[in-house]
């Protein structure tokens, strides 16, 4: 069985912890002294590139890369951590903020000293109201002892965090719409480019990271590229010749809810499979696993066909899906797909922002019709059409069989694809959001579809058995489409 | 014509502590509109919701136009543009809670309560009539592992079953 190993979280149960005194007892700030004692600012930048750090926060983007994008010669340059934790199933950062804010400040000084950056603001979601009060209270005590505020240390560094409350809205997660936010707008994201890092908030080059990505620094300044890069898998990306190294190097705080026997925080070593993380949070509650939805509710859904998936970066890629914010939901077989999916379209149509149309119409059309399946009153066509798929020469083609015409299936992929594609990874929407929210709808319905036509069939909600429910792999389109990837020798 | 002006509204003044920590966010931002949020949620605690005169005096505060306040008041769901009970019950309904019940916490809530779920833009609808509660559907509180939860103001209630509701509601007063 895979072992947990905790670094973010080692100290996270140790009591006072928040207090700067048995903070300090843990090698609390000795990792910043040794940042800005034994190294220049460039030395850390170039260590969180080898380290291959990869940002938390959804994306999986190189930390190192984004920092290398910040021009050296605008000030000020702003850090904005991101603490909006609001995809559904995501729940590490609250735990950091509330037990071991120290840890956050820690890494907030060691990004600052090595991008020159003198102010951080931490945009924390409203509804943290204990987060933000511990943060605070550590954020004063930090500066009582020296370590914020103006030259710590008595190095000539200054650096201050402020705490940004949010207001509810799950969009201000987004980097832009976060930077929005903050100046006082409504949290509607931008285009890019220009990305942040060069024209970001007060329109000044801004680094925006994760809580998690910024709490990996002490670790990685404390202990060295070496010993963190033994952690996880680094693959070979095998469209270049040699192979370029792919690192998804650390731990990840992996939160683990729905269906399972100890739903939870478990930080682990990235690049186990789904089928082990199960195992490591109790065993799953039920009787087998129907689906498991990988990354946060925005990231395709997994079939009990695809729990070999390794849960890293690269792997659930290329498996057509995502690591997102590592939140975890586990189904089991008494749950109904359509029901599921309906939930998590309300909660799309609930968060569009309302900025571009596509979304803004798009999402409630698609809930529409989900609801309208759910209720047993889903359009099913009278004629029937031939049935496209792997004909017998073994090309895609006419298979010389006829297959039934269920409209509202065909219409619910159309305007979700059309809010984002999810074959050509295009979006017509300004953020990342509009394909948030089509590939759960297209995931659900192409790999669940048995169980979709059964509803609109019946004029009811059917939940299927488990193999009834779940297409085949070999007619699963995303499931032949997927590549595992190599692990570099 | 009388110079008389109808007083339609009720005057929203900070009080002297919310006028100190109003002085202290403005040192943290470069402009003073960024402060939006942070002076918006300081009025909300004061006056219990964002009424049309705190929107005016946090206009005259940041020197925006009125307009840009109301805008960002009517985007963010934690503001409230109506007065709401003395506890704001909010209920998660996003999967990880909806997987665990959470439906059986809100209807044990509707009928304690004797009271139906706000609307975004009815929050009397979701208020009891003594003005104690009201009752709200949210999305996603970040607390999936402790399934289901609800938020009473500011305090969460973890892995919740019918009689710890009651439990948690008897203690309020």
């Amino acid at each position: 069985m895979v072992q947990e190993r905790r670094i973010l979280y080692e100290h996270l149960d140790v009591p006072d912890i928040n207090t700067f005194d048995v903070f300090r007892q843990y090698d609390g700030y000795k990792r910043f002294e040794k940042a800005i004692n034994e190294y220049q600012p460039d030395d850390i930048s170039k260590m969180v590139m080898d380290s291959g750090l990869k940002g938390r926060g959804g994306a999986g983007f190189s930390t190192g890369l984004k920092w290398s994008f910040v021009p050296k010669d605008i000030k000020p340059c702003y850090l904005c951590c991101n603490a909006d934790e609001s995809e559904p199933g995501t729940f590490s950062n609250r735990y950091v903020l509330e037990r071991n804010p120290h840890l956050l400040i820690e890494g907030i000084l060691i990004c600052c000293y090595a991008m020159g950056i003198e102010t951080t603001y931490v945009y924390i979601r409203g509804e943290f109201t204990l987060g933000k009060k511990m943060l605070d209270a550590a954020i004063a005590e930090a500066s009582a002892k020296g370590y914020l505020g103006k030259n710590i240390l008595g190095t000539g560094l200054d650096v201050d965090i402020y705490t940004h409350p949010g207001a509810g809205a799950y969009i201000c997660g987004e980097e832009t719409g976060l930077i929005e936010s903050l100046e006082g707008k409504r949290g509607q994201p931008r285009n890019k480019p220009p990305f942040p890092a060069v024209e970001g908030v007060f329109k000044k080059p801004t680094v925006v990271q994760n809580v998690e990505t910024l709490c990996n620094l002490p670790f990685i300044v404390g202990n060295g590229v070496e010993w963190y890069t033994q952690m996880g898998p680094t693959y070979g990306d095998a469209r270049f010749d040699p192979p370029k190294p792919d690192p998804n190097t650390g731990t990840k705080l992996y939160c683990i809810s729905g269906d399972v026997n100890k739903p939870g925080v478990y930080e682990l070593d990235l690049g186990l499979t789904c089928t082990e993380l199960i195992e490591v949070a109790g065993g799953l509650r039920g009787e087998e696993v129907k689906a498991v939805i990988p990354g946060g509710s925005s990231a395709p859904i997994l079939t009990h066909y695809e729990l070999d998936t390794r849960l890293d970066f690269t792997s659930l890629t290329l498996a057509k899906s995502m690591l997102g914010s590592g939140g975890i939901i586990v189904m089991n077989e008494t749950r109904n797909i359509v029901d599921c999916l309906l939930n998590i379209m309300k909660f799309y149509a609930h968060e569009s922002c309302g900025q571009c149309t596509p979304c803004r119409w798009g999402t409630p059309w698609v809930r529409d019709i989900v609801q309208r399946i759910a209720d047993g009153k889903g359009r099913q066509s009278t004629i029937t059409r031939p049935k496209f798929g792997i004909a017998e020469n073994g090309r895609w083609g006419d298979t010389g069989e006829t297959e039934e015409i269920y409209e509202d299936l065909d219409l619910l992929e159309s305007v979700a694809n059309n809010i984002a594609n999810v074959d050509t990874m295009t979006w017509n929407t300004i953020c990342v959001f509009g394909i948030a929210v089509s590939w759960p709808a297209v995931s659900y319905m192409r790999k669940f579809r048995p169980e979709f036509e059964a509803c609109i069939r019946e004029g009811k909600l059917v939940t299927l058995s488990v193999a009834e429910a779940t297409m085949k792999p070999e007619e699963n389109y995303a499931y032949q489409q997927r590549i595992i990837p190599r692990e570099m020798e | 014509m009388s110079d008389e002006i109808i007083q339609i509204e009720t005057p929203f003044q900070f009080t002297e502590e919310n006028r100190l920590e109003f002085d202290k966010l403005m040192g943290r931002y470069p402009v003073k509109e960024a402060a939006m949020l942070p002076t918006l949620h300081l009025a909300q605690k004061q006056e219990g919701y964002i009424s049309p005169a705190v929107m005016r005096y946090v206009a005259e505060l940041l020197e925006v136009s009125l307009m840009k306040v109301k805008d960002v008041v009517t985007f963010y769901p934690m503001f409230f543009e109506e007065p709401v009970g003395q506890y704001v019950i909010r209920v998660c309904h996003t999967l990880p809670c909806a997987l665990r019940d959470c439906k059986v916490v809100l209807e044990h809530l509707k009928t304690k309560l004797n009271t139906d779920v706000a609307a975004e833009t009815d929050l009397a609808k979701g208020t009891t009539s003594d003005g104690r509660f009201t009752l709200m559907k949210v999305e996603c509180l970040a607390s999936c592992d402790v399934a289901p939860v609800i938020m009473i103001n500011d305090d969460l209630h973890r892995n919740l079953t019918p009689e710890k509701v009651d439990e948690i509601l008897d203690n309020l007063e």
